[in-house]
């Protein structure tokens, strides 16, 4: 098993949780930290965003990153929960890393999230969409 | 000289996914290019939520019909990788050489469609002549050329029966010695070289700044391959070297792909002579996945291909999510496409592979006096060609 715990106690207690697996280590960060630590993992550990999944839960609108480490084959998958469920809104990584953009305007259209600082904050999907297509990945259509 | 607009797609031969490109040409130069997806989402991450696992492996092996066994390998990876299961060492080699073939039969593809676009149709023939073979090979050992249905969480659906080893290994054989005849004639060719060297350049800092995978990557010099990094299957059980490249132009990534054919030639060739020796079964019995989330992941021909599935211990997920390569490579076209001159657009979009498709058409929407014309990028790519052609003789 890889041996995260450099990683871990150098980001301290801004890890709120974790679960480590084997060549995986899913752990919450808030959204205040978020760009700090993709930085960290893009720019210093040299790590790939392979894509990120939104998913609705019933904490509330989550966001997992997927960094793959690819000189270890290791995940480093930070997760932002918004609890907020009728306007949830994170900090975009997109101006750190650039192959951000199109998953990120990806998860904005199917869950309704705001990223705030995008730099085209538009849908990427359903841009030219006949119909009128709305958050159609929430759960139970809790945005009404 | 005015700017001109030229819209490509959103059904255009260089795509077999539809997608809309827009070129920014300044006179006969790139000097922009924006790009529109979603013409062909089919919901495929809400389906599976309905799906037992076995059903979403049959579901994701329908997403893409050249690399169809990429999806369903990284699939069951990511169910397998929730409760760390493992599977017999029969099903790993069977795994490997199915996901191998494939990478040929692919590589072959945009070699052929690569030679037709900038008008060396003799290469494109070849190329789909000699692919020919590997679907028969798919046919023998699954009963299909296409959506193979090999595998299952566990292990693969069906095993390949020993008697037609040695008949496979000929196969293999005689393709490797035609591909080896299309590398030499394409190496030798020195209309070939200039036509696309400098091409399309692709640096490795924008390569790792947009995240771009597989050949894409590795020809602008990113050493990274699932296959090395996280040898799942028979990876770490074979021989072979990853292939890359420093300049990250077109002539490299055709490069990277034809030298990785013959990696794929060797890779098959050992899980064959492997599947002489190794016995035992093909499946593990899984009989229920616990609560959890797995990352799978496998080497698909274009890069990386990426599966999440969460799950809450019922025999569905909860969540599936889907990253094909082509969703990371085809925004490089914003750094690569950009100071070419229009007859080079249409083999640097198609660099990247991304899949191919139907019609072509674009349209540049004004000219001088704001009156649409047709304006063929195919007939203008192999025109650049006959013309350097004629040049050199």
């Amino acid at each position: 098993m890889h041996n995260y715990n450099e990683f871990i106690s150098l980001m301290g207690n801004k890890i709120l949780s974790k679960i480590e697996k084997q060549k995986r280590l899913y752990f919450e960060v808030s959204n205040e930290n978020i760009i700090e630590v993709a930085d960290y993992l893009f720019n210093k550990l040299g790590c790939r965003l392979s894509t990120a999944t939104a998913t609705d839960t019933y904490r509330g609108i989550e966001v997992l990153y997927h960094f793959s480490h690819d000189k270890t084959g290791d995940y480093y998958c930070p997760r932002v929960v918004m609890k907020d469920k009728n306007n949830p809104k994170m900090n975009s990584i997109t101006p750190i890393v650039r192959g951000a953009e199109w998953i990120e305007r990806e998860m904005s259209e199917m869950l309704g999230i705001t990223f705030e600082g995008h730099p085209r904050p538009e849908p990427l999907l359903t841009l030219n969409h006949p119909q009128n297509i709305k958050v159609p990945l929430r759960k139970w259509r809790s945005n009404g | 000289m005015d700017k001109n607009v030229i819209p490509v797609g959103p059904y255009h031969p260089l795509l077999e996914e539809a997608e809309y490109f827009t070129l920014v040409v300044d006179g006969e130069t790139v000097v922009d290019i924006d790009l529109e997806i979603g013409w062909m989402h089919r919901g495929h991450e809400f389906i599976s939520e309905s799906k037992t696992f076995t059903q979403s492996i049959y579901l994701v092996e329908r997403i893409c019909g050249i690399c169809s066994t990429s999806h369903p390998i990284a699939c069951v990876h990511a169910i397998e990788d929730i409760d760390n299961i493992e599977i017999p060492l029969r099903a790993k080699y069977i795994r490997t050489l199915i996901g191998e073939l494939e990478r040929i039969h692919s590589h072959l593809l945009w070699l052929g469609l690569a030679g037709h676009f900038i008008g060396y149709d003799t290469l494109w023939m070849w190329a789909w002549k000699y692919r020919e073979p590997v679907l028969q090979m798919f046919e023998i050992i699954s009963g299909n050329r296409n959506h193979y249905g090999m595998m299952r969480v566990g292990g693969v659906t069906k095993d390949v029966d020993p008697e037609k080893v040695k008949s496979l290994l000929d196969i293999m054989d005689e393709i490797e010695k035609k591909i080896e005849m299309i590398a030499k004639a394409a190496n030798d060719d020195p209309v070939l070289k200039s036509r696309l060297k400098g091409v399309g350049v692709l640096t490795k800092k924008d390569a790792i700044d947009f995240c771009a995978v597989g050949p894409t990557a590795r020809a602008s010099g990113v050493p990274i391959d699932v296959r090395k990094d996280e040898p799942n299957d028979a990876y770490g059980l074979v021989d072979f070297k990853i292939i890359v490249t420093e300049n990250g132009d077109v002539f490299d990534k055709t490069v990277v792909r034809l030298l990785e054919t013959f990696e794929s030639i060797k890779i098959c060739k050992q899980c064959l002579e492997k599947l002489k020796t190794v016995n035992g079964g093909i499946l593990n019995n899984v009989k229920e996945i616990s609560p959890g989330e797995g990352i799978g992941r496998y080497e698909a021909p274009r890069g990386e291909v990426f599966h999440y599935v969460r799950t809450d211990g019922t025999n569905r997920p909860v969540r599936h999510k889907v990253r094909a390569p082509s969703y990371v490579n085809i925004p490089t076209f914003k750094a690569s496409c950009k100071g070419i001159s229009v007859a080079d657009a249409l083999i640097t979009l198609a660099a990247v592979d991304p899949c191919y498709c139907c019609t072509e058409r674009s349209l540049k929407i004004r000219d001088k006096n704001n009156e649409p014309y047709q304006l063929d990028l195919l007939k203008l790519s192999r025109e650049k060609t006959e013309q350097l052609r004629r040049q050199m003789k």
